[in-house]
């Protein structure tokens, strides 16, 4: 096919070439043939014009000197002038007006000279006949020195003096015919000759050197287009003799001439007009080479472009060509992926479906059984659940690919992402044995915008891999801080990072991991479960977010997941994080977590010291004591090198008595060590990670305890006396939220459907009620349109916080509701505490 | 027949309910009201008059109450339907509507023992 294709090509090129070289030699050589024909027609036109010029100019001349010798011939027949005496004036006018000499002429050669040398007339017959006919005529002769001369007859009219007298003659130098009719003038290419019709001649100009002009021709010209000089002369006599302008082309020694011939009056003479093409040849030769090479020239470029538009296109079939094949490639490695998948996957989903069915079999068969049932049972939920998980990513992968995944942008705080986080890995880490901590540096916004189920997410889908390829007794660590974002004030860069100590990710397979259903192929993880879709649908979650994740893995040390996201900062609460201005002592054994939770502390206004370890904390503790300005708190990690937490809590507790709080913090559940805590004295606990929030309302309780006895609820509390309109259909629903609601303190008006929720609002007073619930399935309006309708209207409270209660649960549903103006959506069934905390947030804002 | 017992025929979470409404007298009030509710006949009114954006309300607002009721076997059978029913007619709606239908009779059922046994008291 490739070649065909380059065949089909270079022929076409080829043949591209023959017609150019073709075409551009039929218009070379026809130009070149119709210059030289043009140049012939040329050299007719102009010829025949310079020979009639000369002609004309050679008349007036003649004619010129004519009426001079008349002058002379009229005076010479004065009567009244004696012999002697006319001799006189004539030899004095004659001189003066240039001739050579002056004779009366009585026929046959016998002259009456009256001034000047004698002369011989050459020809004298017909020059004779035309002066006896009484015509003026012109003869060619020679004087007495042998220089040719012109002869110049006029009859001699009345005989009364001179007896037998023909004419007068005058003579004039022939040489100053030839230059009054500059025949041979340097600078043109023209040279003229005057000939007789035996050929020889009368005058000669330019190189002519011989008697006559035949014999010029016949030893200076070539054979010309197969007429030879023979037929030339020939024909140059034909012409004469019939008294025809002759025009012809004869070559000479390689070299074109144009000649032309005419009679010259009142003589026996021809006019011979000589125009070498040699110059002008040489000149419109030029002009064609130039011809040809323009043309040859533009052929070349011609050809040239097209060659260049043939290589190009060859360039881009072939690239095209590869193209496809590497698009082929790769969707034969998708496809091969995929089926890889589907094997695994088949593998993977029948295990529980295997376990699932066996276990039911057992427990049917075994049915009285009540203890074998129930241990079924609990197997088969577990494997239900793990087989419900791969169905999820599966459907969760198949959204992402198809584009449909949305983000429901809310506001997220950090504190309850990252301790809902912690709880859920928790019980997974204690599974393990494994040793799990989290740190938190320089969180300066704790509230965010961010999909706050993704985030979660993501952090589970690292998390439970950290878990499952970390053997026990490893470390687990996730780390949590906050930059500067290059998007400005408003946002700020989140930085996550999950480390572990496990087996490690292969380099080869660290390029691959975000791919779709890749798997590291190995033994050790073969018999780990999972679809292979959790990194896949991360890294899509990410990039959802405009965020960054990367890996850094060695196998056999560990692996290092690296995300970073610009987030948009979310007003914090209103509530001012201050505390009173009291000393407490942080121990732990990480020096970092140590620093910030300081820094943390300060910036709620309590002054902290750290150390690192119990023994010192007790020492230090001892010191301050004795200098009776005790620590007011202290903040004890459970897990500490050398004295534990819970051990260095009863050497306190055996220092300073039962006044002081000390506080355990651990990333631990609290559950199972609260008994052993207690005992030792420790007074309460604060989970980690440790937020400036963490921080703040763990330590406001017990520092409220002791400034003032006033603390108590602080969730619930401040709803009393609002007013609430709840847009509910259904009367059941309306009855449960109202009596749910009212326990909060705040007073609902109940309306019936979309319609009359606007109505009501609308009529009444601005600024009455303090917020909207609303149902979004409700007949005549529903919530979406009633919604858009109050926040169209022209009133100050307009933007009046309306919250959406639905029994939909799904992203697009939310962010449905955010699009048509909504603050915030709660999920049916009404929970109390949920909508006291989105109520809180919106009316606050 | 309890309570309790009514919410074990039925099907429900008694656990939930109570953890949400915290009084027992609360929910006896709003499950005995449940036969009131008029949105079961206006989901088959609708559904026999093909009005299917209506049936669909209709199902949806029954899923809204076993939420808040926690009847959790008919809110997962409504909330199914109503996923069949949220873009007009689809096959599996068939299927779904006997479902509803014999789990709505089943509350129903129960609901109207335990009326008739703590009225009897």
């Amino acid at each position: 096919m490739k070649e065909r294709a380059a065949k089909i090509l270079t022929a076409s090129i080829v043949l591209a070439v023959i017609i150019c070289i073709c075409v551009f030699s039929f218009l070379a050589v026809y130009m070149n043939h119709r210059n030289s024909e043009t140049i012939k027609d040329v050299g007719q036109l102009y010829m025949s014009g310079m020979n009639e010029r000369i002609t004309k100019h050679y008349e007036t001349m003649i004619d010129l000197q004519f009426s001079q010798v008349d002058f002379l011939e009229d005076l010479s027949r004065e009567e009244n002038v004696d012999e002697e005496e006319l001799h006189k004036i004539l030899s004095d006018d004659g001189a003066s007006k240039g001739f050579e000499s002056l004779a009366f002429y009585y026929g046959d050669g016998d002259f009456d000279m009256i001034y000047g040398s004698e002369f011989i007339t050459e020809n004298e017959e017909p020059f004779m006949e035309s002066l006896k006919e009484g015509k003026n005529k012109v003869a060619a002769g020679k004087d007495s020195e042998g220089d040719s001369v012109l002869i110049l007859g006029v009859p001699y009219e009345g005989d009364q003096r001179r007896e037998g007298c023909v004419a007068m003659v005058a003579t004039l130098p022939l040489d100053y015919v030839a230059e009054a009719l500059s025949l041979d003038d340097e600078g043109t290419l023209v040279y003229s000759f005057i000939i007789r019709t035996d050929g020889s001649f009368v005058i000669r100009s330019y190189d002519a050197f011989r008697d006559s002009y035949f014999q010029r021709v016949r030893e200076l010209y070539d054979e010309t287009d197969g007429m030879t000089t023979e037929d030339f002369i020939k024909q140059l006599q034909a012409s004469m003799e019939i008294d025809e302008p002759f025009s012809a082309e004869i070559s000479s020694q390689g070299e074109l001439r144009h000649i032309y011939c005419s009679t010259l009056p009142k003589s026996e003479w021809y006019l011979v007009t000589i125009m070498p093409y040699g110059a002008m040849n040489e000149k419109v030769e030029k002009l064609g080479e130039q011809w040809i090479y323009m043309v040859l020239g533009g052929g070349a470029v011609i050809l040239l472009a097209m060659l260049i538009v043939f290589l190009q296109y060859i360039r881009m079939n072939r690239r095209q060509l590869k193209d496809l094949e590497e698009t082929k490639l790769l969707a034969e490695e998708a496809n091969r992926a995929k089926s890889e998948f589907l094997s695994n996957m088949s593998h993977d989903i029948r295990t529980p479906m295997n376990a699932i069915v066996g276990m039911a079999a057992i427990g049917t068969a075994n049915i009285d059984n009540k203890e074998q049932v129930s241990n079924c049972l609990k197997k088969i939920t577990l494997s239900g659940r793990h087989l419900l998980g791969l169905i999820n990513d599966i459907l969760d992968m198949s959204k992402i690919e198809s584009g449909k995944m949305t983000l429901s942008m809310e506001r997220v705080s950090l504190r309850e992402v990252i301790e809902s986080i912690v709880s859920i890995v928790q019980p997974l880490v204690k599974s393990k044995n494994q040793n799990f901590d989290v740190f938190i540096e320089d969180v300066v916004a704790e509230n965010i915008w961010c999909d706050s189920m993704r985030l979660s997410q993501v952090m589970l889908n690292l998390l439970s891999n950290a878990v499952k390829f970390t053997p026990e007794e490893g470390n687990i660590q996730v780390f949590l801080r906050e930059e500067t974002s290059p998007l400005g004030d408003e946002h700020v860069r989140l930085r996550l990072q999950v480390k572990d100590s496990g087996i490690g990710i292969s380099e080869e397979f660290q390029a691959r991991i975000f791919d779709s259903f890749s798997r590291e192929d190995r033994e050790r993880v073969h018999k780990m479960e999972g679809t292979g879709l959790g990194m896949a649908i991360t890294k899509c979650i990410i990039d959802a977010m405009d965020g960054t994740i990367e890996v850094k893995s060695r196998q056999g040390e560990g692996t290092c997941f690296d995300i970073t996201l610009d987030v948009k900062k979310a007003p914090a609460a209103a509530e001012q994080m201050v505390l009173p201005p009291w000393d407490m002592l942080v121990v732990d054994d990480d020096k970092q977590l140590c620093e910030s939770t300081v820094a943390s502390l300060e910036s709620i206004g309590i002054h902290g010291d750290w150390v690192l370890d119990g023994e010192t904390a007790v020492e230090m503790i001892r010191q301050h004591h004795e200098e009776h300005r005790d620590y007011q708190i202290i903040l004890l990690d459970w897990k500490l090198p050398g004295m534990d937490g819970i051990e260095t809590a009863r050497r306190i507790r055996s220092l300073l008595g039962d006044d002081i709080p000390i506080l355990l913090i651990s990333a631990y559940d609290w559950s199972e060590i609260e008994e052993d805590a207690k005992a030792a004295g420790v007074t309460g606990f604060i989970p980690k990670p440790l937020f400036r929030s963490t921080l703040f309302y763990g330590l406001k309780s017990y520092m409220c305890e002791e400034s003032s006895e006033s603390g108590g609820q602080e969730n619930t509390g401040d709803f009393r006396g609002m007013h609430i309109l709840l847009a509910e259909d259904n009367e059941l629903n309306w009855e449960v939220a109202a009596a749910l609601l009212e326990d909060l303190g705040l007073e609902l008006e109940w309306a019936e459907d979309g319609k009359i929720c606007v109505e009501k609002f609308q009529a009444s007073p601005e600024g009455f009620y303090d917020a909207v619930l609303m149902d979004l399935r409700m007949p005549r309006m529903n919530g979406y349109e009633a919604t858009k309708e109050i926040r169209a209207l022209s009133r100050a409270d307009a933007d009046i916080p309306i919250i959406a209660m639905t029994a939909d649960a799904f992203a697009e549903d939310v962010q449905r509701c955010l699009d048509c103006g909504m603050n915030a959506h709660i999920a049916k069934p009404i929970d109390v505490a949920e909508v006291a905390k989105v109520l809180e947030r919106c009316i606050e804002k | 027949m309890t309570l309790q017992e009514c919410y074990a025929a039925i099907g429900g979470d008694y656990e939930a309910v109570i953890g949400r409404l915290r009084s027992e007298k609360l929910v006896q009030k709003f499950v005995l009201k449940f036969l009131s509710d008029g949105s079961y006949e206006l989901l088959c009114s609708s559904l026999e008059e093909k009005n299917y954006e209506e049936a669909f309300r209709a199902v949806h607002t029954i899923k809204g109450v076993c939420q808040n009721l926690s009847f959790t076997k008919l809110q997962e059978s409504s909330s199914r339907l109503s996923d069949a029913l949220r873009h007009g007619w689809t096959p599996e709606a068939e299927d779904w509507i006997d479902r509803v239908k014999e789990d709505y009779q089943l509350t129903v059922d129960a609901i109207e023992a335990f009326r008739l046994e703590s009225e009897a008291q």
